[in-house]
């Protein structure tokens, strides 16, 4: 129960934000910048924040799952992402389509790699080793 | 104002990524990113019926922005690609990761045309 509650408050803010930022950043030049920002930056936090043991000991469990599954996984988005993409293609702007694809897979990927690289180095408990 | 709509709307949906993420795991475990890559699939077929069927912004903003953008997620989906490959799963992540992008693309447009077609 605690988590569905943390789930709701946290999934309001990240998708009231994500819709905040489309409103601040629109599409210029047919680029969804918005979607790629929410994209990247969730993605990069999230990963960090399944790895960061030593920061999410300090409190429940609830509001991980709340931050995690309800505030970055609905401040980040994959429908809009692959309507975007269709509409791109459909209108035959393969450039914008192309950087759209390449900096939203591997911007994400990269800054998740990042995330679970820099907790586990500075943000995990230290690993007992054998003497 | 409309922010609120899109923030109750996620919630929605996020309730609902939470709850199938749960069912589809008690089949499948949790080695295999499924849960997600099903709720991708679902949210991009719909959010691509949505776009066809034109309707009034509040509306958009709570079906598309808020509760189908909430459902589906990408932080999730590279996080999971990302411990695939930390696994040495480099097979079954570059599968997932066809499967998401080139799968939600065919169903986006599959929802787009019928939403233009059936509406």
């Amino acid at each position: 129960m605690a988590n569905v509650f943390a789930i709701i408050v946290c999934a309001f803010i990240g998708g009231g934000s994500r819709y905040l930022l489309g409103v601040v950043l629109p599409v210029t030049a047919g680029f969804p910048w918005a979607t790629v920002l929410v994209n990247l930056l969730g993605s990069g936090l999230l990963a960090w924040l399944s790895h960061a043991e030593r920061v999410t000991a300090r409190w429940p469990s609830a509001v991980s799952v709340g931050l995690g599954v309800g505030g970055l996984g609905a401040f980040t988005t994959f429908s809009t992402f692959s309507l975007d993409l269709e509409r791109l293609l459909n209108h035959q702007a393969w450039g914008v389509a192309g950087l759209y694809v390449g900096i939203t897979l591997i911007g994400g990927l990269l800054l998740s790699w990042l995330g679970v690289w820099s907790a586990r180095r500075w943000w995990a408990f230290p690993v007992e080793e054998e003497s | 104002m409309m922010a609120a709509v899109a923030g109750f709307g996620a919630a929605i949906g996020a309730l609902g990524r939470y709850g199938t993420t749960r069912v589809i795991q008690r089949w499948t475990g949790n080695h295999w990113p499924v849960a997600t890559l099903a709720i991708n699939w679902v949210g991009c077929f719909l959010l691509g019926g949505l776009s066809g069927w034109q309707l009034d912004q509040p509306l958009t903003v709570l079906l598309g922005t808020g509760i189908l953008g909430g459902f589906t997620t990408f932080s999730t989906f590279s996080h999971e690609l990302v411990m695939l490959a930390d696994q040495r799963h480099f097979g079954a992540a570059l599968g997932y990761l066809v499967l998401s992008v080139g799968g939600g693309l065919l169903l986006a447009a599959s929802g787009l045309w019928c939403g233009l077609h059936f509406r």
